[in-house]
């Protein structure tokens, strides 16, 4: 691996963190498609900055771009607040303008601007290597790497400060309020630390690939983790592993970096979505499945409760009054087996004290949905996890 | 209950889009009553506590918590919202929730240490929620959510309670667990304040009223004023309500 190989994969990784701390907020304040009208509409602001500067990474730059994000999430609510339109439809009025603008110039001085559009859209990171940072004739590195390293430090510093803060506003808003802890001016700092993450963001990865790392991690995280921080943690991971492997990916195609890297991101989400071990297709599919079972289960059980006739609590009575079929019946047999709930003793189903304490806990909670003591019972039945 | 006024309420107007929603509002709230909110649908209720929290801003008038502007009062008040303005697909915890009552005596970037925890610990314990201390509150059922907002109130140890709808959507056994620990409340000399649907439960639970639809039409000891006339006013149907003394 050559240093200019492990240079773009260690800014592909910070930019990748850079976005997912922000984006995990944005994903829980639905306002995902925020981040698609911020990355757009900052165009102009980079030309106009690029004019004044002539340098890409120049700081003048990155704040004259955020401060267009900020507009835009600005105007964005001003539309909003008249009440003609809802948000999204605010959101696309509003960024494919200030975007065209921004084309335009790029267009109408295409001889003076090194931009082209092509790169706006999908970066250059094969080409940030190229572009160093020299102090005093010395080579420190790559003038994006210092970009967004120091962006990211600011956003991790801001974090690990204002977490608290960011957590209640982004829940309750209201609450926030309240306390004090004025929702508008956490909104409009995240607004400013995203429009800035995504300005430093640009230059290497581009229009699209910004919004793909802010959302894509944050979305994937949310499905394995009822934690904020680890679902923080995990958006982060998530980010640098799709960078990385990206590069890889990309280097093996000869394909675009920026592309490769979306596309292992919404491969990624796509595993996750499948195989997540709560809110995954898989796993819901498998615990509807088992929720039908129990049901069965405590229905069965609670008729033995029920009756204490023995004609009721013949095995195949099972089939014939309660309507199950065989498979059925043998299934919700086995359970209550397994679970030591019955016993079965010449064809004759009786209940034994675990399966009667059981029946009765458990119908006393599906009635009052609160009992402490059917805690433990919801690692054994998903009927109880809700 | 005392002569002291907790809340004064001067000459409130709130908007939304110039479209007045409250309208010259005046109320005071003597310390230590505990205090139904009533109306019809889109009469202002929660609009009134949004704007007496700062939450909303009035186009005119003014409100003040023991003689001072809210914002010098904050400590003195707690706020339960409905249930249903937050998401409660929230990544975090029933605890965590209820910490977050801690947040507003921390001020900003420091953060809860064993101090705020055991304070948070024991207003789970006060509305029955430890156990489930660690359940993530999607997994927790109506009633449980709205237990959890109180006690993130409890946590607070405010002079006055502000509840937007506690009672919404929640079982019989809540509501009564709810209703008991807001009359404790009172017992020891707090002022609960909360809006409310169900008119039937009014002279039971409550033994202040407030009467609003836009405009405020009364306010008083639910004995005195809780009466088939200022329900017509309200409603602008005819009411009956048989009282139980």
């Amino acid at each position: 691996m050559s240093s200019a190989q492990f240079e773009i994969q260690l800014i592909a990784s910070l930019v990748a963190i850079a976005c997912a701390i922000p984006g995990t907020f944005l994903v829980l304040r639905k306002m995902a498609m925020i981040s698609d009208a911020i990355s757009h509409s900052i165009l102009p602001g980079i030309v106009v900055g690029f004019f004044i500067t002539q340098d890409l990474n120049s700081p003048l730059l990155i704040l004259l771009a955020a401060i267009t994000g900020v507009i835009t999430v600005v105007l964005v609510e001003y539309i909003q607040k008249t009440g003609l339109v809802k948000e999204d439809t605010a959101i696309g009025l509003v960024f494919p303008v200030l975007f065209s603008v921004g084309v335009i110039m790029i267009a109408k001085n295409a001889n003076d601007v090194h931009l082209d559009v092509d790169a706006v859209l999908l970066g250059e990171l094969a080409f940030a290597p190229f572009d160093r940072l020299l102090i005093s004739e010395v080579d420190v590195g790559p003038k994006s790497l210092w970009v967004i390293g120091i962006i990211l430090m600011i956003t991790i510093t801001l974090l690990i400060a204002f977490f608290k803060e960011l957590k209640l506003s982004t829940f309750d808003k209201g609450l926030a309020a309240s306390l004090g802890f004025s929702p508008a001016i956490i909104h409009y700092g995240l607004m400013s630390v995203s429009s800035i993450t995504t300005v430093g963001a640009f230059d290497a990865v581009g229009a699209i690939l910004v919004v793909a790392l802010m959302i894509a991690p944050s979305a994937s995280a949310y499905l394995l983790t009822k934690n904020l921080k680890k679902m923080l943690f995990l958006s982060i991971v998530f980010g640098v592993f799709s960078a990385i492997s990206g590069y890889w990916f990309a280097n093996w195609l000869d394909a675009s970096i920026a592309g490769s890297i979306t596309t292992l991101l919404g491969l990624l989400f796509l595993a996750i979505y499948l195989f997540a071990p709560n809110k995954g297709i898989i796993a819901v599919l498998y615990r509807e499945k088992q929720q039908r079972t129990e049901v069965s289960l405590l229905t069965f059980l609670l008729h033995l409760k029920n009756h204490d006739e023995v004609s009721e609590r013949h095995v195949n009575h099972l089939n014939e009054h309660i309507n199950w079929q065989k498979v059925r019946a043998k299934t919700v047999l086995d359970l209550a087996i397994k679970n030591n709930m019955i016993v079965i003793d010449n064809n004759i189903v009786s209940l034994t004290s675990k399966g009667n304490t059981f029946t009765s806990q458990a119908i006393d909670y599906i009635i009052t949905n609160e009992d402490a003591q059917i805690e433990d019972m919801k690692d054994d039945f998903f009927l109880f996890r809700g | 209950m005392n002569n002291k006024i907790a809340v004064q309420v001067d000459d409130l107007t709130v908007a939304y889009n110039y479209k007045p929603v409250l309208w010259d509002i005046d109320l005071e709230i003597p310390e230590g009553v505990l205090m139904a909110i009533v109306g019809p649908n889109g009469a202002g209720k929660s609009t009134l506590i949004k704007s007496i929290l700062g939450i909303l801003n009035p186009i005119a008038g003014s409100v003040s918590i023991y003689g001072k502007s809210y914002k010098k009062q904050r400590s003195l008040v707690a706020y339960v919202p409905q249930k249903g303005s937050v998401d409660w697909d929230f990544p975090t915890t029933a605890l965590d929730v209820v910490m977050m009552g801690t947040y507003g005596s921390l001020g900003w970037i420091k953060r809860p240490r064993q101090k705020e925890k055991k304070a948070t610990l024991e207003a789970l314990e006060k509305v029955g929620m430890l156990p489930f201390k660690n359940r993530q509150i999607s997994q927790l059922s109506g009633g449980q959510q709205q237990r959890i907002f109180l006690a993130r109130a409890l946590v607070q140890d405010a002079a006055i309670y502000f509840m937007d709808e506690p009672f919404q959507g929640v079982d019989a056994t809540t509501e009564i667990a709810i209703i008991n620990i807001l009359k404790e409340l009172r017992k020891v000399g707090k002022t609960v304040v909360v809006v409310h649907h169900d008119l039937q439960t009014v002279p039971e639970y409550f033994d202040w009223v407030t009467f609003l639809n836009v405009k405020k039409i009364a306010t008083g000891p639910v004995k005195d004023i809780f009466n088939d006339d200022n329900l017509t006013k309200t409603y602008g149907i005819n009411y009956k309500v048989s009282i139980q003394e």
